[in-house]
Formats: structure tokens, C-alpha cells, sequence
């Protein structure tokens, strides 16, 4: 165990592994079905989502019910955009900067409001996004929904179309998850958490809660446009349905799931977003709800710290049951991250999670 | 709740990433499902052809959406256990049923399609909702997938040109409006109409279709027309002024079953006591007539193309009793059928089972060709009056309806108006 921690901590190794990582994922598309394409490709989709209500929620700390209004939003503006015949890059732009706008503009109200009060305000975004996209149908189609294909594959690519779909998404995923880890790692990431934490304390050390919050909150809204951009990649159409109050639900569960302040959670929750609709339907299609709720409550239960603490909780589960702690290890499907004295080289960071147990 | 920020952060992402890429390999592409190489189309073989609807079986419409699982599922039940259906190519084969849940969301409408196709499903039908078809509907499109016979007013899917692979079963929203407005200019006299719509599709599909057909009666004129939107929870004021136009009949194109009881109930308060029509899923007797006290208007008027269980005329009806015979046995669904597609997917299945018989090689391409020709047929539980027709473009497979009229229990075929 600890050899091969150490052997992970080594910058040397690391790298070779994302780029392994990054073979794979290149390769992937090119060998998988394309049921299995089509499949990450909505991961891909929700996790974008789910990563940025992790920022504003299980790193900054405010509960935030309206994630899915700035998905909506982002592929709505994505549609038009195509429809309207404008670049690729500048739809993308337009759906991020439209969410963010948008999503600036409540958090600077709502961020005064404290606690609960956000969460309100929040409530508000997709119940009142419903019957908007329904009234504006000179933008939205009204409630026969609109569509707009652009991620269908090129001719000179040689690809199926769930394969070009796979690296359009690939590449917005990737970069979003890289900036928000480089985000939550850096100063803010810091703010983020003692604000979290304390407000107080955030302010007597120099830092804004309120500016704090209203950034969380409109990146949050900005990563939610990406992922409506994506949403419109994958599904080449949306309807009022699409942001409807009970899928924000549906994200923060999946957020909570896969793990609420974890960077890899966030990728875990978009695929339980996923995976347990499928599931259930394979187990029997008239029973959906009743075994979505079975397995959420079976993974709180068993893992609190949602997906992402499963390694850990296996590792100590090996700990307890035999008393040699190197053998006992029940075999892992991911290679162990971090024991916690590789954590501690992470500096200030990390003083928090100490003393917190 | 602990804070991440560990250094194999990264490593984590990409690790995660890998399993969950590689738990999904194991199997290699096979020509994105498409065609098998013996010339027959996935889903169907010697003995055996899937069909797979996805529908809402949870979530709000889930009560609809049951019941096109059931309705289809009852009728070729019986069917099989009959022996299953011959076919134009000689063979007799058995139809299974798949279904999906899609709670009525597009995306896991379209998450169900890709799972039909790489399930090898010959065909997805009787889906209810309309965003949740269009969700898949270019999809079905560009992999030549069967998507037929489905439950929505849209008239998008009735449309051959924009629409190929597709068929629409139940009529859409312009033929209700304009069977009324047929019955109404047959009337000897002169009537003024008041209209209110919802202001979206569904409302100007029925306006579009009743002006349609009022367009050269003499003897009818639109005497105020108000609209209100579907998320408005009073419709009291377009009411008020509507009244003050004396007219002697109400075309309400509403979809919402509240404001539709609380205008009938209205509309008795200020006085004003006008023929009514209103669209098939805004007319229940026990639903929206009775606490709406409609009893007090001249009459009531509604479409339908279907046989209602309830209603006591149908009672000892043979279509109706097999029908809910076989929907308890082969439908698992015990009770009375609360909703309409319950029996409409039943005629879906009576429609697909025509298609089958005449279709003549085992692909998609061919049971298109035979789906579209048909003509008269007189599904299980279709009133008299209506019949499946497939052969007419930017048509349902199902165009006709019979206007109905309360009579204060439950409907009856209404002659001609007054």
C-alpha cells in the first residue's frame, strides 16, 4: 500500500498516468459502441453541471436549487445560436457569457440574502425558466422545443457521429475540469472555504463573503451554460422540460452522491446522474423512482462522503477486518488515491481537514 | 465534508474517467447497429420482432403513459397467445414488447432510443409526449429507426417529407377544431362564436383547424376571440369580456384541467350560458363536468375517436369487454382504464398488426412502405364514424373524429348541433 502511494506521489509517475489517462480517452471512442459513446457523452454533459454546483455548494458552502435554469439557458442559447448560423466557438462563448450574465446578476441580489434565503431565490430560477421558455417562442420554440444540430460528424473526419459527439465533449469537459480544479486549488479555492466555513473569520482575514459568493455562484452559472452547449451537443434538442425544477434536484442529489467538494466526485455524479436511470429501467421499467430512491438512500448510508470516498472506505474496511494492513487489502478497482500524509505536503490547505476529523 | 484538494486530484479525475471508459469496452462496434448481413433489419427474426416504446412511467404523466405500455402490451398478448401474427413474407412471428421510462424528459427520451437501438429493437412506438419524441426524432431520422404510430398532437410527425421514419397515431390539434366547426356550419342557424386559446401550439392548432372549417359558413361569425396562457391561474377577465360579445357558442381550446372547471363554473356566475366546445383531454364527465356543473349549458360538445369503458352504452360492447379482458391478463392493468391511451395504444397494436400482415420482406424499409398504406381499417374500439388511414400526408394515422355531446352522464355521438 504505502509503496505504491508513494510511487503515485512522484511527479514522474503522475504524469505518465494522465497521459495514459489521456491515450485512452482518445482512443476510447474509436473502439467502444456506439451505445457506450453515446452514453459518456451525457456524463460528460451532467458532470460539467454538477461540477459547477459543487463549486458554489460543496465548496463555497450555498445551497443552490437552480442549477439546471442555467443548463436550460445555455442550451437554449446554444440553439439559437445555431439556428442563426453563428460559429461554433462564438455559440459556446455566448452560452457560457449568457449564464454567467444571468447568473451574476441573481447572485448579486441573492448573495445578501443569507442561508436559506439563496436557496429560495434559487427555487425561483426554474420555475420561472419553465413557462419563460414556453412564452419566448420566437427564441424557444414554445413548448414544442427547439432544435439545432451542429455535432453531427464532419465528412473529412472519417468518424460516426456519436464519435465526433464523444471529442466535442471530451474537450469542454476536460478543460472545465482542469480549470476548476486549478480554481478550487488556488486563492479562491481558498476563500471558497472559509467562507464555507465562517464568515467572520473570512472577513477578519480580508476576504469579501458576499464577493465570494457572488463568484462561486457565477462560475457555477457559467459551467452551466457550458454544459446546456454540451447538452445541445449530445441531445441536438431541448424544451422547457429540460429545465424543469425536479432535474435541479436530480443534479444535487447526483452531486451529493458522487461526492460534494471533490473535483473527481463531480465526474462520478454525472455518471450516476446517468447510469441509474438505466439501470432501473433494466431492472423494471414501471418501478423507476421506487429503486432510484433504493439506491440513493443504500449509497448514503454506506458511503456519507458520497462515490468518491468508496476507495477509502474500502481501504479501512480492509484495515478493520484482518489486522495486517498490508494483505487485507480487498483488491481495487482505482488506483488508491491520497493516504492522508501525502495530503499534508499540500500546505495551508489542508489544515482545515485535519482538524476536522 | 472534507475538502478535496489532495495531489492526485487530477490522478483521481483521470483514473475515474478510465474505469468508467473501460468498464464500458468489451464489445466493438458492429456498424453503429445497423443492419444485420442476412438482408433482415435488426429486431426481427424467423420466429420473434421487438418493439420498444418509450414512455413516462413515472413522474407526473405517468398515469397516460401507462397506458400505452399496457394498451399495446394487451393486445399483442393476446395476439401471441394466439400464436402471434403471420406475416407478408409467410413466417409467423411473435411481438415482444420493450419498455422504457423516460419521465418525460427529453434526454432520457433519446438516453431510451440509443438503448432501443443497441437492444436491437425493430421499432420504437406508441411513446407519449411530444418533446420527448422530438428529443429522438432526427436520431430515428439518421439511423433509419422506425419511429411510428406515437401519441402526440404534433403535426411534425405527420409530415412525410420532414418526417419519414415517423407517423403520428391520435389526430392533431387542427382536426378536433375542425370537426366542430364542420358540425357547427351544418347547423340551420345562425350562431356567433366566442374563442379562447391557449396562447401556444396546442391552442392555435385547434383555432387554426376550427376557423378552417367555418371559413365559408354564412351563417357563423367569430364574434371575439381572447387568448391566456397555459401557466395563468384565472382566465376570469378574457371570461367577462367574451360574455359581453352575446355569443350563443364557446370554442374553449383550454388544456388545463382546473381553469377548465373553474371557467365553466365562471361563466354560470356572471350569466352568460353559451354552447360549449372543448378539446378530448379537457372534457371528462367525472373529471372537469360535474364539479364545472356543466349541466347548466345547452350543451357540451367534445371529440373522440375511442369507445369509452365507462360509459354504459359500451358496457356489453364485445370490443370492450375483450378489451378489458385482455388488458387485466396480458396488460397488467386490472383496473378501469383512466385515460384515453389506454385504449388508443390498444389501436396502435390492431394498426402495427395490419403493417405486419402486409409487409413482405423482414426490414424496416418494408414495413414503412406497409404502414403507409393503410386504409379503413377499423381498429378494435373505434367509433363508428372514425377509421385508421395512413395514406394521406401531413395526417395522423387516426384524422377522424366524431363529435360528441354530454348528456349529462356521459357522451353521445352528436348528430348535428343544437
Amino acid at each position: 500500500m504505502g509503496t505504491v502511494s508513494s510511487a503515485l506521489g512522484r511527479r514522474s509517475v503522475r504524469i505518465a498516468l494522465a497521459v495514459l489517462a489521456a491515450v485512452v480517452l482518445l482512443a476510447a471512442p474509436l473502439l467502444l459502441p456506439a451505445f457506450a459513446n453515446q452514453t459518456l457523452v451525457r456524463i460528460g454533459v451532467y458532470a460539467v453541471a454538477v461540477l459547477g454546483l459543487n463549486i458554489v455548494m460543496g465548496y463555497t458552502g450555498q445551497v443552490n436549487l437552480g442549477q439546471i435554469f442555467f443548463v436550460g439557458l445555455g442550451a437554449y442559447v446554444t440553439a439559437y445560436g445555431v439556428n442563426q448560423g453563428w460559429n461554433i466557438v462564438v455559440v459556446f462563448i455566448a452560452a457560457c457569457v449568457s449564464a454567467g450574465v444571468v447568473g451574476l446578476l441573481v447572485a448579486l441580489a441573492a448573495a445578501r440574502l443569507g442561508g436559506l434565503a439563496i436557496a429560495m431565490v434559487t427555487i425561483a430560477l426554474p420555475i420561472v425558466g419553465v413557462p419563460l421558455a414556453k412564452r419566448l417562442d420566437e427564441f424557444t420554440g414554445g413548448s414544442q422545443g427547439i432544435s439545432a444540430r451542429f455535432s453531427d460528424a464532419p465528412e473529412w473526419s472519417g468518424l460516426y457521429n456519436d464519435q465526433w459527439q464523444f471529442y466535442i465533449v471530451l474537450v469542454v469537459t476536460a478543460a472545465a475540469f482542469l480549470l476548476a480544479r486549478s480554481l478550487v486549488r488556488g486563492k479562491y479555492g481558498r476563500a471558497f472555504a472559509v467562507v464555507k466555513e465562517n464568515e467572520a473569520v473570512a472577513a477578519s482575514m480580508g476576504i469579501s463573503p458576499y464577493r465570494t459568493k457572488v463568484l462561486a455562484f457565477t462560475i457555477a452559472s457559467i459551467f452551466g451554460g457550458a454544459s446546456g452547449f454540451l447538452y445541445l451537443a449530445a441531445v441536438q434538442y431541448t424544451s422547457p422540460e429540460t429545465l424543469s425544477f425536479g432535474h435541479s434536484i436530480s443534479l444535487l442529489a447526483a452531486m451529493v452522491i458522487g461526492g460534494a467538494g471533490s473535483i473527481a466526485g463531480s465526474l462520478l455524479g454525472g455518471a450516476y446522474y446517468i447510469f441509474v436511470p438505466q439501470i432501473t429501467n433494466a431492472i423494471d421499467p414501471n418501478l423507476t423512482t421506487l429503486s432510484q430512491g433504493a439506491i440513493l438512500l443504500a449509497v448514503l448510508f454506506l458511503l456519507p462522503g458520497g462515490l468518491v470516498s468508496l476507495p477509502r472506505a474500502l481501504r479501512r474496511l480492509g484495515r478493520r477486518r484482518s489486522g495486517r494492513p498490508t494483505s487485507g487489502n480487498p483488491p481495487k478497482t482505482a488506483p488508491a488515491p491520497h493516504p492522508v500524509p501525502e495530503a499534508a505536503l499540500e500546505g495551508p490547505d489542508n489544515k482545515e481537514r485535519q482538524d476536522r476529523p | 465534508m472534507k475538502i478535496s484538494k489532495r495531489p492526485g486530484g487530477v490522478l483521481g479525475i483521470v483514473a475515474m474517467t478510465s474505469i468508467v471508459a473501460l468498464s464500458l469496452s468489451g464489445c466493438t462496434r458492429d456498424g453503429a447497429g445497423q443492419g444485420g448481413g442476412s438482408g433482415s433489419s435488426p429486431g426481427i427474426t424467423d420466429s420473434a420482432i421487438t418493439l420498444g416504446i418509450t414512455t413516462p412511467l413515472s413522474g407526473a404523466t405517468a398515469g397516460p403513459g401507462k397506458c400505452t405500455v399496457a394498451g399495446v402490451s394487451a393486445y399483442f398478448g393476446a395476439v401471441n397467445a394466439a400464436g402471434g401474427v403471420k406475416f407478408g413474407d409467410g413466417k409467423t412471428r411473435t411481438v415482444t414488447i420493450k419498455s422504457y421510462d423516460d419521465a418525460y424528459d427529453p434526454q432520457k427520451s433519446l438516453a431510451n432510443f440509443q438503448q432501443m437501438v443497441s437492444d436491437n429493437v425493430f421499432a420504437a412506438t406508441a411513446g407519449l409526449g411530444t418533446p420527448t419524441n422530438r428529443a429522438f426524432r432526427e436520431a430515428a431520422i439518421s439511423q433509419k429507426v422506425p419511429q411510428v404510430l406515437v401519441m402526440t398532437g404534433d403535426p411534425l410527425f405527420s409530415d412525410r417529407k420532414q418526417s419519414p421514419w415517423q407517423l403520428g397515431f391520435v389526430p392533431i390539434y387542427q382536426n378536433e377544431g375542425a370537426a366542430f366547426g364542420k358540425l357547427l356550419s351544418a347547423s340551420k342557424g345562425q350562431h356567433k362564436v366566442a374563442i379562447l386559446s391557449q396562447n401556444d401550439d396546442y391552442g392555435k392548432g385547434y383555432v387554426a383547424g376550427f376557423k378552417e372549417a367555418i371559413k365559408d359558413a354564412s351563417n357563423i361569425s367569430v364574434v371575439g376571440e381572447q387568448t391566456y396562457e397555459a401557466t395563468d391561474t384565472s382566465v376570469d377577465a378574457q371570461l367577462t369580456q367574451l360574455a359581453s360579445s352575446g355569443a350563443d357558442v364557446f370554442f374553449n381550446a383550454m388544456s388545463v384541467t382546473p381553469l377548465t372547471i373553474s371557467a365553466l363554473q365562471k361563466a354560470q356566475q356572471i350569466g352568460w350560458k353559451p354552447s360549449w366546445f372543448l378539446p378530448s383531454n379537457t372534457s371528462s364527465p367525472t373529471a372537469i363536468l360535474e364539479p364545472g356543473g356543466a349541466a347548466a349549458y345547452p350543451g357540451i360538445y367534445s371529440v373522440s375517436f375511442a369507445k369509452a369503458p365507462q360509459s354504459p352504452a359500451f358496457a356489453k360492447d364485445p370490443d370492450v369487454t375483450k378489451f378489458l379482458s385482455e388488458l387485466k391478463q396480458y396488460g397488467n392493468y386490472p383496473d378501469m382504464p383512466a385515460f384515453p391511451h389506454c385504449m388508443w395504444s390498444y389501436m396502435v397494436g390492431a394498426t402495427l398488426e395490419q403493417a405486419f400482415k402486409s409487409m413482405t420482406e423482414p426490414t424496416r424499409d418494408s414495413f414503412m412502405t406497409a404502414l403507409r398504406n393503410i386504409k379503413d381499417l377499423k381498429a378494435p374500439l373505434m367509433l363508428s364514424g372514425t377509421a385508421v388511414d395512413t395514406t394521406v400526408d401531413g395526417q395522423p394515422a387516426v384524422s377522424s373524429v366524431v363529435v360528441q355531446k354530454y348528456n349529462g352522464k356521459g357522451y353521445a355521438t352528436a348528430e348535428n348541433f343544437g
